[in-house]
């Protein structure tokens, strides 16, 4: 108690904070950490099931060779670099256009654009398959439409279903970042946007002058949230897709399910596959905070 | 005459996102009122079979009991992981200091990690704790959540100083400048919170099929995965669910989202 | 003011949440063999009468109510009438389930999660006995017979001489015809009776030029016909020793070529999905298909159709001297390890699915067939079925499976499948057909040297 009463005020605050972050932090570690450092330990360990040995970097070497695994980062990649952009600047112009306060049926439309996100997997991947099905209404309305001569197989063919996929993450997850943006707007005050309006500023010098600087904090989080899922990503592989055609569309969190639990278990060469995914999205989500997280 | 362009061109991408995000809900909503073969076979107006899909439904699975489970596993969860979250962003933010900072770093990693690498060692600190088929063991790995903690983080970013030093002035204490400014003023940042994690929880499926092994403690996203598992689908019957599983995260969106949404400028003055 | 009274008392909650859910945990950590804090409380109530019903009950997992669930619940009916104490906790759970389970469990060493019986996929078998051999109970000494089941089912579940499985349902190979659609083109069904798949490809194209309609369809990327057509020469992916048998697979090569041939022609119609599939047999857009006798079930959701279906057996490979028999799917019930009272397990296995002929035709009406031979003999098998034109299909589909060739299926047999299933989907799309099999010998032999 004694020493408590020296403490300056800044230590106390100090002391305070670390008390506030204690209990997450101790779940993160127990819950997180130790597993994590447990699946460390594995990928060194080659074999089946419960028997296995160590054997030095034996599994990050049949990575590098595993062709199916190299196609899975590509297909990976690909989704990142196209989708997670399109879908963050999707999500940020509907959020500013959502919080104008003239917008009549905003509630409406707010909801509207946020339930794919609540829609459940199961439901939205076999609407998907149906829409895009060789007698589906895609095909119907692009040929009634002479867009197409005959009906095309959208899920068979390696680059039409790469988009496909491409479209129902944007479709499920545009919504539900547009959620961020909307709660992140609500702490910048109108004021700022009246005197900007007074100053004769046009709505897009606005968004690029107000809102994107001072929503800096919620897109870092969106940008490293999307990295994570898109580098993670699995149900829409499973479901729409199942990986195919020929693996052209097999993410790599697919791939390392098949490893775990459909094709004969090999965790310690799944786990250090999870490895890999974790040095590339650490390293890109490092990259965001370095770029993104400076306090001004 | 530009404002009226501007509005027409505004309204008009509104109800083309709208007409996208909405028509694969309403084609859930029509399937789940027609049979199985109308269903496959693509029709798309609403058919008059949603009593019968309802009643195979209940027939076929406990779909009360699996409800009940869900609303309780999720609420519990969704409640105590902001509490907790939100405290730690808060004190990681307000706080921070080049020590919190590298923590906070830290425990990113946390959230990089694919769940199928951690799934074994962690259901086996959860079977040796005895939590398995226990509401604890489901929401235990969930509760402290990086993306949490950092979204909280972010927000409490733009929580004026001003305001905590006014507060200190006038002898509050930090639990209380917590609770009773920093909780309130971040309302709409609580509202999204709650509505991302009471989905995600509602959701949730990899986890609790590991850990539930008794037929008391099913959740909605495993009745909708029962039956898909079978010779014959009954895709009427499947879509009922599929409704049933999504109402209440659209509710709590629906309910929530004035929060988050329409302005909270009177709680901060 | 108002705000910051709601604030309070959400606060409130969230901590009176928290302090409960540290006190239960409190509770379940002190009280260390507790399964639950909850399930304890519901224990508490039921102990006396859980420790006397443990000894009679048995715990069974399996998916689909319908059809395996069912099974399970008319055979405890059955075993209940010598022993009327016995009762069954029948839990759902999907395969898919079961596998991770199943892993989760072997993997941590702690084989006290699984039930007394599980329901498992032939297929998966071999993979799971091998990587877990302290899973599963061998079944010596349960005393069934294993000969009366139908050696192309029993072989799935033998792994090293000895049985894991108890075969039930039937996946035996029909080819499913529409009557009518044939009748159109100048066929019956007897045209598609004990047939060549050349002679399959003549008559499809015919069918195909005056009705408009493909043979049958497939799900595009799955290898599910591929995989029928090699069993029904005998062969597989594997050889005797384990190691791959892909890039010198002549009847592989041979099925290959078959499937490009039928779908250049369009006589075979790729869809993109199993929901997809389904719906091509049920909307009427196919003459027919051909899959494991469970696909019935989905085209009797077509009630339109009923009468203008047959079934008969599956077209043959030439060059390999093929059967026209193969089987695809299906499951067999194993017992684990975990089973506190095997003798019980065996007894009731041994006395229902291996050996009633009441079980068998109790569940023949939700469409699962035996392949129990004795079940055959009843005359519920002889009874004919007016959605596929008054055939006695059951007691057809019997005989059937006592004529699919036994193959080997490999503890990699979903590696091999989706590598072959890579290949030859390249290979229908214009690449070389031997240098893709390299590919999948080649993926396939990495995963088997690891």
């Amino acid at each position: 108690m004694s020493k408590k009463k020296g403490m300056s005020l800044q230590k106390k605050h100090s002391m305070t904070g670390w008390i506030f972050l204690t209990p997450a932090v101790i779940l993160i570690a127990v819950m997180s950490f130790y597993p994590m450092i447990r699946a460390f330990i594995l990928s060194f360990q080659t074999g089946i099931g419960a028997n296995t040995k160590f054997d030095g970097l034996a599994n990050y070497k049949a990575m590098l060779t595993d062709q199916v695994f190299l196609k899975s980062i590509g297909n990976t990649f690909l989704y990142l670099l196209i989708q997670v952009p399109v879908m963050l600047v999707m999500a940020l112009i509907l959020a500013s256009i959502l919080n104008n306060k003239d917008l009549k049926f905003k509630g409406l439309f707010r909801t509207m654009i946020f339930l794919p996100c609540a829609t459940s997997l199961v439901a939205y991947a076999l609407i998907f398959r149906c829409l895009f099905a060789n007698d589906g209404l895609v095909n119907h309305l692009f040929v009634s439409l002479g867009i197409l001569d005959s009906p095309y197989s959208f899920l068979t063919n390696a680059f039409s279903a790469k988009v496909i996929i491409i479209l129902a993450l944007l479709w499920r997850w545009t919504g539900y970042n547009m959620v961020f943006y909307l709660s992140g707007l609500q702490n910048i005050e109108y004021s700022i946007y009246e005197a900007a309006r007074i100053d004769g500023a046009s709505p897009i010098q606005t968004f690029f002058k107000i809102t994107i600087p001072l929503l800096k904090p919620t897109i870092l989080l969106t940008a490293i949230m999307s990295t994570n899922g898109t580098l993670q990503l699995f149900d829409e592989s499973v479901n729409l897709t199942g990986g195919g055609p020929a693996n052209s569309t097999i993410t790599m969190s697919h791939y390392i399910y098949n490893v775990s639990f459909k094709y004969m278990p090999k965790f310690g060469f799944a786990a250090a596959m999870s490895f890999f995914i974790l040095i590339l999205v650490a390293i890109l989500a490092l990259v965001q905070l370095k770029v993104g997280d400076k306090r001004d | 005459m530009t404002r009226r362009i501007k509005n027409i061109i505004m309204y008009g991408f509104l109800i083309i996102v709208s007409f996208f995000s909405v028509f694969p809900l309403y084609w859930m909503v029509s399937a789940a009122t027609n049979k199985s073969v109308d269903v496959i076979n693509g029709k798309l107006i609403p058919g008059a079979y949603l009593l019968e899909n309802i009643k195979c439904l209940w027939g076929n699975q406990d779909v009360t009991a699996a409800f009940m489970n869900s609303v309780k596993y999720s609420a519990l969860l969704t409640l105590v992981s902001l509490l907790i979250c939100s405290l730690a962003g808060y004190g990681f933010e307000i706080y921070h200091d080049k020590g919190k900072d590298l923590v906070m770093s830290i425990i990113l990693m946390a959230m990089m990690v694919p769940f199928v690498a951690t799934l074994i060692p962690l259901f086996q600190m959860v079977s040796k704790w005895g939590l398995l088929n226990s509401t604890l063991g489901f929401v235990l790995p969930s509760i402290s959540t990086p993306f949490l903690i950092m979204m909280f983080r972010q927000s409490a970013r733009s929580f004026p100083h001003d305001i905590i030093e006014a507060a200190r002035i006038d002898g509050l204490s930090e639990t209380r400048i917590f609770f009773q400014m920093f909780f309130p003023t971040m309302r709409s940042t609580y509202a999204a919170a709650m509505t991302i994690t009471f989905m995600n929880a509602w959701n949730s499926y990899l986890w609790p099929k590991v850990i539930m092994t008794t037929a008391e403690s099913i959740t909605m996203p495993m009745v909708v995965s029962n039956l898909v598992q079978g010779y014959v689908t009954d895709y009427g019957m499947l879509m009922c669910a599929v409704l049933i599983c999504t109402l209440p995260t659209a509710i709590v969106f629906f309910v929530l989202q004035k929060s988050f949404a329409e302005g909270i400028t009177g709680a901060v003055k | 003011m108002k705000k910051k009274i709601i604030a309070l008392l959400l606060s409130c909650a969230m901590m009176a949440t928290l302090v409960g859910c540290g006190a239960k945990e409190e509770a379940a950590a002190t009280t260390e063999s507790a399964p639950a804090a909850e399930a304890e409380a519901a224990a508490e109530e039921a102990a006396p009468a859980a420790a006397a019903e443990g000894e009679n009950t048995l715990t069974v997992w399996c998916w689909d109510p319908a059809f395996n669930l069912n099974a399970m619940y008319e055979a405890e009916k059955v075993y209940q009438k010598d022993h009327p104490d016995f009762k069954l906790n029948v839990v759902e759970v999907p395969w898919q389930d079961i596998q991770t389970k199943i892993t989760t469990a072997a993997t941590s060493g702690d084989y006290s999660t699984l039930p007394d019986i599980f329901l498992m996929q032939d297929n998966a078998f071999q993979k799971n006995v091998l990587a877990f051999p302290d899973l599963c109970v061998d079944l010596a000494a349960s005393g069934i017979d294993f000969s009366q089941f139908a050696a192309g089912k029993t072989a799935y579940s033998v792994i090293d001489g000895k049985n894991f499985g108890v075969p039930f349902d039937n996946g035996a190979v029909i080819g499913c015809y529409r009557t009518d659609v044939l009748a159109e083109a100048g066929f019956t069904v007897d045209d598609f009776t004990d047939i060549t798949w050349d002679e399959y490809l003549e008559k499809g194209k015919v069918v195909l030029e005056k009705t408009g309609k493909p043979l049958i369809s497939m799900q595009a990327g799955e290898c599910d016909l591929i995989m029928m057509m090699l069993q029904s020469a005998g062969a597989s992916l594997f050889n005797e020793d384990g190691t791959a048998n892909i890039a010198n697979n002549d009847v592989l090569k041979e099925v290959v070529n078959v499937y490009g041939e039928l779908r250049t022609a369009g006589v075979l119609t790729e869809v993109n999905s199993w929901d997809e599939y389904v719906g091509s047999i049920t909307s009427g857009n196919v003459a027919g298909t051909i899959n494991g006798c469970w696909i019935m079930a989905s085209i009797q959701t077509a009630a339109d159709q009923s009468g203008n279906w047959a079934i008969t057996n599956m077209p043959k490979l030439v060059a390999a001297n093929g059967t026209n028999y193969s089987n695809n799917g299906g499951s067999s019930w194993a017992v684990a390890s975990n089973c506190k009272n095997t003798e019980l397990a065996f007894d009731f296995l041994a006395s229902t699915f291996a050996g009633s002929n009441e079980l068998y035709d109790n569940i023949l009406p939700s469409g699962a067939i035996a392949t129990w031979a004795p079940a055959a003999g009843s005359d519920a098998y002889g009874l004919a079925n007016d959605f596929f034109g008054g055939d006695a299909v059951s007691a057809k589909i019997v005989e059937y499976s006592t004529h699919v060739p036994t193959n080997i299926t490999g503890a990699y047999y979903y590696e091999a499948r989706d590598a072959v299933a890579v290949a030859s989907t390249n290979a229908i799309n214009g690449a070389d057909l031997q240098s893709e099999l390299d590919n999948a010998q080649a993926q396939v032999e990495g995963y088997i040297g690891q």
